[in-house]
């Protein structure tokens, strides 16, 4: 008997449209392997190798170094004030981004209804001050969890496509935020949330959220079946199916856990403001799915970690304080940012699509 | 002509106008409102800088991709159209337009040669994009003094028409004609309804791609440019808005969410109809959170006929319930044979 | 009954294919095989899996280049760098996957890639030609503007038949164009393939189902081992001449009565499996410790039971048990979860996580049980990675190594291997299990599925090579046209099993 090879076929591209449907790997998937423990899964590391060093590690080493060396160059950059600064810049955008990083590991790509669901999230907190510090962040948690959830299941049970249910659900989340709100602007009646603003050690709490809600995604997404499963449905959905993963279910958890993130960055805005109108949350929805992007996850999904999260939010508030104290302007910190993900983005794509048969 | 309007394409379209114009023509009197051909002005003001984003976007989607970056070029192109068109109206929506297409044209590029997904490309073009415009105008928005140009693009031609979105009118004509008269049209069909098989039949998808994320971008710019002139002023962050509704009158226009399928008249069919209802919830001063909540609803519609999670799982009802009613018939004829090793032979 | 020939007198044949041959990674696929193909004429290939006609084929259409010999067309020595090369130089290949957009009209598609069409559509010039070509393929009941999703597979293959003829082809390659088709859709295709060859072009036909190649072609051409076999007129070979030069000696399987496991309650009993248009009334009672082998071609429906059992068909309907259990067999994870495990026939697609490690696909099925209340112990993940590493014959040094960088046979091990060692797996179903591996870990995955049964697994596979269905099942099943039309428990004659599977009187 003689083996043949198989034919190379065109990749899967036939209307992906949006987003890498179901079974479809319309994306990149990488070879990666990790030396740490013999068995732990490659999944967070990027590929293309040179030895044992990414490509992507050397580029985002690079990027740092010049950023140091910029830096020093800068002054107040390397103060306690400038650090902290950034820090807490970048604390609720982070603590979004790594939420969104698990919907993209499990195959969701990108949710456009983010800064909509903050507000909700938001206004719910701030309604519901009278009540006690731990019950309001409870309620506002729930009702995050509680909109982004449905969407999750629809998208696992049902393949629906993410962008334009979120669209949709963007309308949806965007009109609940104006009803409760009147069209007004919401203000509490106590002040139950100040100790939110606090800075113990002259950190603001958000960054160490950040820090925690970061570990605590990582370790679910390395530690938990289901966090592995993510990995696996985002990576071959198909596969996945046939082997009986429950695609549903995971994915709604994934979201779930997304929405909880989400509302978490709400209850920070809505502390920090003192108020909530219905544009409170503004561009939350793109800055933290660049800082996803910026990471390093890839947007096909099966990619990707909570660390590798915070490292491209870190990154990002770097250079745009950076930039920043070097007096260039909003607009032109934004066109760094939107040139730094491409770039990011081609190099995760080129990598990956190397070691793909 | 029966299967026109059995076709999805063709039938959403038409279904969404027709549904649309009703509500345009029998709202206002219910709430009170008077409906005047002012009114219907203003809808196809609306429509103008609508109609060319949809149209751009729909043909990506057409081909089975996505442009999330039309709005970044919108604004950009009402900037550069503003920054150079001070003096000249013309100069400046030559140099948008211009503009546009080299940022379609590398984005096509980067999406064909690169075999990158065009979802993460454009959005980070989006942001860089967005970048762009605010750095040119210092984060503030840019004022337009030329007058003659804002009152021309406005002015009204056969009382509810105006320049603008007579432009519009004419690009979508130009897209009829284009891809229904060439073979362009078949080629972007076939990208986006299997790509694949395209490729082996000979089509030259990437030839193809990079000509269609030039035109999306040259639409976006052109219609940034003629908005600006038309607010007599550039706006660096016309926020996430335009490019949902665009995506909502390109589904209402007939697009498939996968691609392979849509018209530029159903385009301009779903872009009316988006514009038309903006204009009923203006003249009805429908609250704000109606409108959303018709967007979602609207939205979700088109969802559910386009998942395909959902026919499975209505296939697995349907099984689930022919075996249930083949077991009661089993049982009451007592078959009873279960096999034991036993084969079905015929 | 054979078709008919082109008796026009001709010099010069409409390709000569000269001492063409292909390896790969060193092991040779096809060895110096000629054969000429006149014009008109219906010429078929035959041959047993890995004789070499896939190869053949596609060095015929472009998408391979030979190592040595000569590609001829109508006298000239041809360079096939690419199908869209040899679709210009006239060879055209229709096969399972179709390359017709079910999106675009009959006449969309027909005009697709055409090099030679206006960039402006002349449409009722090309509607005419159109009409014709369909008129002379026998679809003289389509309209050219109809949506191509409305036709049948049947009429899209020959659709994309008449775009072949549209675009001047002189030589259509098909593929197993029959495998999935209803008789009267099989008589459909065949009536327009002989209309094909009446307009000179010629056909080259590839098809296992050998009494159809009897009936419609002019010659046939054998493939055994890469190597020709014989050239022959049909009119001169019968179904049992045909199916000895494809398999030579016939091989032939001694009895070897495995006893099935003494508790008769570990059993799969399957009742009327039905899946609609693909399988009809499928019934068998699987008992652990024995392998059933479903033995069928290419639209046959093996594969079609197997998919059905585990969830994948969500229209079938009939009744599962295992272990005196109902299996909820519509749902992938219910039917996972009663204890069925699947390996598909198409590991890199629907089978591993190419992305991600061997060990991490050795336990993707498993994580629940490697920790408490969702939390997984690191130690015992690395501990049930090496283990089945070791059982799936990997060695545990493998696996952190990219499943992507295995071969084929390490990869199937790993597909096949992350189904084995669970106490909660009790049917094992395999859809081609050695497809695309080599001798060595064919052998050594037969290995892993006999001691799979004799541990008490329930073992159901379905195959379509011959060596394989003999030595590894115990029980034999052939289907065809998507039923069941034989069981063999004791030895059997390969000559015998391979009629079975390809020939006989289908149902009207």
């Amino acid at each position: 008997m003689t083996t043949e090879n198989d034919h190379r076929s065109d990749a899967a591209h036939s209307g992906p449209a949006p987003l890498p449907s179901s079974g479809q790997v319309g994306g990149p998937t990488a070879p990666g392997t990790r030396r740490t423990g013999a068995t732990e899964p490659a999944h967070g590391s990027s590929s293309l190798r040179v030895g044992q060093i990414g490509l992507l590690e050397v580029i985002i080493a690079a990027v740092v170094v010049a950023v140091v060396i910029t830096g020093a160059t800068t002054s107040r950059f390397f103060s306690l004030d400038n650090a902290r600064a950034i820090l807490a810049s970048a604390a609720t955008v982070g603590i979004t981004a790594v939420g969104a990083t698990l919907i993209m590991i499990v195959g969701s790509a990108v949710s456009l209804a983010i800064a909509q669901t903050a507000t909700v999230a938001a206004m719910v907190f701030l309604s519901t001050q009278q009540l006690g510090l731990g019950v309001a962040i409870v309620l506002a948690v729930l009702a995050g969890l509680g909109l982004t959830a449905v969407q999750g299941a629809a998208v696992g049970y049902w393949s629906a496509n993410p962008i334009v249910l979120t669209i949709a659900s963007g309308f949806a989340v965007g009109g609940l935020a104006t009803w409760i709100s009147g069209g007004s602007t919401i203000y509490p009646k106590v002040k139950a949330y100040s100790s939110l603003n606090a800075t113990p050690l002259g950190v603001p709490v958000a960054v160490y959220v950040l820090a925690g809600v970061a570990l605590v995604a990582q370790w679910v997404l390395r530690r938990t079946t289901a966090g592995r499963q993510m990995y696996l449905i985002g990576e071959n959905s198909a596969a996945a199916r046939a082997a009986g993963l429950p695609v549903g279910r995971v994915t709604a958890v994934a979201w779930a856990l997304f929405g909880v993130c989400i509302a978490v960055s709400g209850i920070f805005l809505a502390s920090f403001n003192m108020s909530a109108t219905s544009s409170l949350s503004g561009t939350l929805t793109l800055d933290a799915t660049a800082a996803v992007l910026v990471g390093g996850t890839a947007i096909a999904g099966g990619k990707g970690s909570a660390l590798r999260t915070l490292c491209g939010v870190v990154l990002i508030a770097l250079i745009s304080d950076l930039l920043l104290l070097r007096g260039f302007s909003t607009g032109q910190q934004l066109l760094v940012k939107g040139i730094l993900v491409l770039f990011v983005v081609i190099v995760v794509h080129l990598s990956s699509s190397r070691g793909r048969r | 002509m029966r299967r026109l309007l059995t076709r999805p394409e063709t039938l959403v379209p038409a279904v969404s106008l027709v549904v649309v114009v009703a509500i345009f023509i029998c709202a206002p009197p219910v709430t009170g409102a008077d409906l005047t051909r002012f009114d219907v002005y203003n809808a196809l003001q609306g429509f103008a800088p609508l109609g060319l984003l949809t149209l751009g976007l729909g043909i990506t989607m057409i081909a089975g991709e996505f442009d999330l970056s039309v709005v970044g070029t919108y604004a950009l192109g009402g900037m550069v159209a503003v920054e150079t068109g001070q003096s000249s109206a013309l100069l400046g929506v030559a140099a948008a337009v211009a503009v546009g297409a080299a940022i379609g044209a590398i984005q096509g590029g980067l999406i064909a040669k690169l075999k990158i997904p065009s979802l993460p490309v454009t959005l980070a073009t989006y942001i860089a994009l967005l970048g762009l415009t605010s750095a040119l105008s210092g984060g503030l928005s840019k004022t337009y003094t030329n007058p003659g140009a804002t009152f021309w693009v406005d002015k009204t031609v056969v009382t509810v028409f105006s320049p603008r979105s007579l432009i519009t009118l004419a690009a979508f004509v130009a897209a009829a004609l284009v891809l229904g008269l060439t073979k362009i049209g078949r080629e972007l069909r076939a990208i986006g309804g299997d790509r694949r098989a395209s490729r082996v039949a000979g089509v030259r998808v990437d030839r193809n791609l990079v000509g269609l994320f030039t035109v999306s971008g040259t639409l976006a710019a052109l219609a940034g440019a003629l908005l600006s002139y038309s607010y007599a002023s550039a706006n660096p962050d016309p926020g996430l808005q335009p490019l949902v509704l665009a995506v909502v009158a390109a589904l209402l226009g007939g697009v498939s969410l996968t691609g392979g399928r849509g018209l530029p008249f159903g385009l301009l069919a779903g872009a009316l109809s988006v514009a038309l209802l903006a204009q009923v919830a203006a003249i009805t001063s429908l609250p704000d959170y109606a409108t959303q909540l018709l967007y979602a609803g609207l939205l979700v519609v088109v969802l559910g006929i386009d998942a395909p999670g959902l026919r499975q799982a209505i296939d697995r009802l349907l099984a689930r319930s022919r075996a249930r009613t083949s077991l009661l018939a089993d049982a009451s004829n007592q078959a009873g044979s279960v096999s034991d090793g036993t084969t079905g032979l015929s | 009954m054979t078709g008919s020939v082109n008796t026009e007198p001709k010099s010069v044949a409409r390709a000569a294919i000269s001492d063409l041959s292909r390896s790969f990674a060193g092991i040779p696929a096809v060895r110096d095989v000629s054969f000429e193909v006149q014009a008109g004429e219906i010429h078929a290939i035959c041959g047993h899996n890995g004789a070499g006609k896939s190869t053949v084929v596609k060095m015929l259409s472009g998408q391979l280049a030979p190592d040595s010999g000569e590609i001829r067309i109508d006298g000239a020595p041809v360079e096939l760098h690419s199908r869209q090369t040899a679709q210009r130089l006239g060879v055209a290949l229709v096969d399972q996957e179709l390359s017709v957009v079910p999106a675009l009209t009959v006449l969309d598609n027909m005009l697709l890639g055409d090099l030679a069409a206006p960039v402006i559509n002349r449409r009722r010039g090309a509607v005419a030609r159109c009409r014709e070509v369909l008129d002379d393929i026998g679809l003289d009941h389509i309209q050219p503007g109809q949506p191509l999703s409305s036709l049948s597979i049947g009429e899209r293959q020959l659709v994309e038949v008449a775009r072949a003829l549209n675009q001047n082809a002189r030589l259509v390659i098909l593929d197993e164009p029959t495998a999935t088709l209803s008789d009267r859709e099989s008589q459909r295709v065949f009536a327009g393939v002989r209309r094909v060859v009446a307009r000179g072009c010629s056909v080259v036909y590839v098809s296992h189902r050998l009494s159809e190649v009897l009936e419609l072609c002019d010659t046939v051409t054998v493939l055994r081992d890469g190597m020709l076999i014989a050239t022959t007129p049909a009119k001169e070979l019968t179904v049992d001449q045909l199916i000895r030069q494809m398999l030579g000696e016939a091989p032939r399987r001694l009895a070897a009565a495995r006893a099935p496991d003494s508790n008769p309650t570990h059993a799969l009993r399957i009742e009327s499996l039905h899946v609609p248009d693909r399988l009809d009334d499928f019934t068998l009672t699987a008992q652990a410790g024995r392998i059933y082998a479903l033995a069928g071609q290419l639209g046959s429906g093996t594969t079609d039971v197997l998919r059905a059992l585990v969830g994948l068909h969500p229209q079938a309907t009939g009744r599962v048990e295992l272990r005196d259990r109902a299996v909820p067999f519509r749902d992938p994870v219910r039917a996972t979860a009663a204890g069925i495990a699947f390996v598909s026939n198409d590991r890199k697609s629907e089978g591993l996580f190419l992305g991600a490690t061997v060990a991490a696909n050795l336990i993707a099925t498993r994580l629940p049980t490697l920790g408490r209340a969702g939390v997984i112990s690191g130690r015992r993940a690395r501990q049930a990675a090496r283990t089945l590493a070791e059982l799936s014959g990997l060695g545990d040094r493998r696996v952190a190594e990219p499943v992507l960088a295995l071969s084929g046979g390490n990869q199937q091990k790993v597909f096949v291997g992350r189904c084995l060692g669970r106490d909660d797996v009790f049917a094992l179903l395999l859809d081609e299990p050695t497809r695309g591996v080599d001798v060595g870990g064919r052998a050594a995955i037969h290995q892993l599925l006999r001691d799979a049964a004799d541990a008490g697994m329930i073992v159901l596979f379905s195959s379509t090579e011959l060596d394989e269905l003999l030595e590894l099942g115990d029980v034999i099943i052939p289907m065809r046209a998507g039923r069941v039309v034989g069981r063999y428990e004791g030895g059997v004659d390969g000559a015998v099993l391979l009629r079975d599977m390809t020939h006989g009187e289908d149902a009207a």
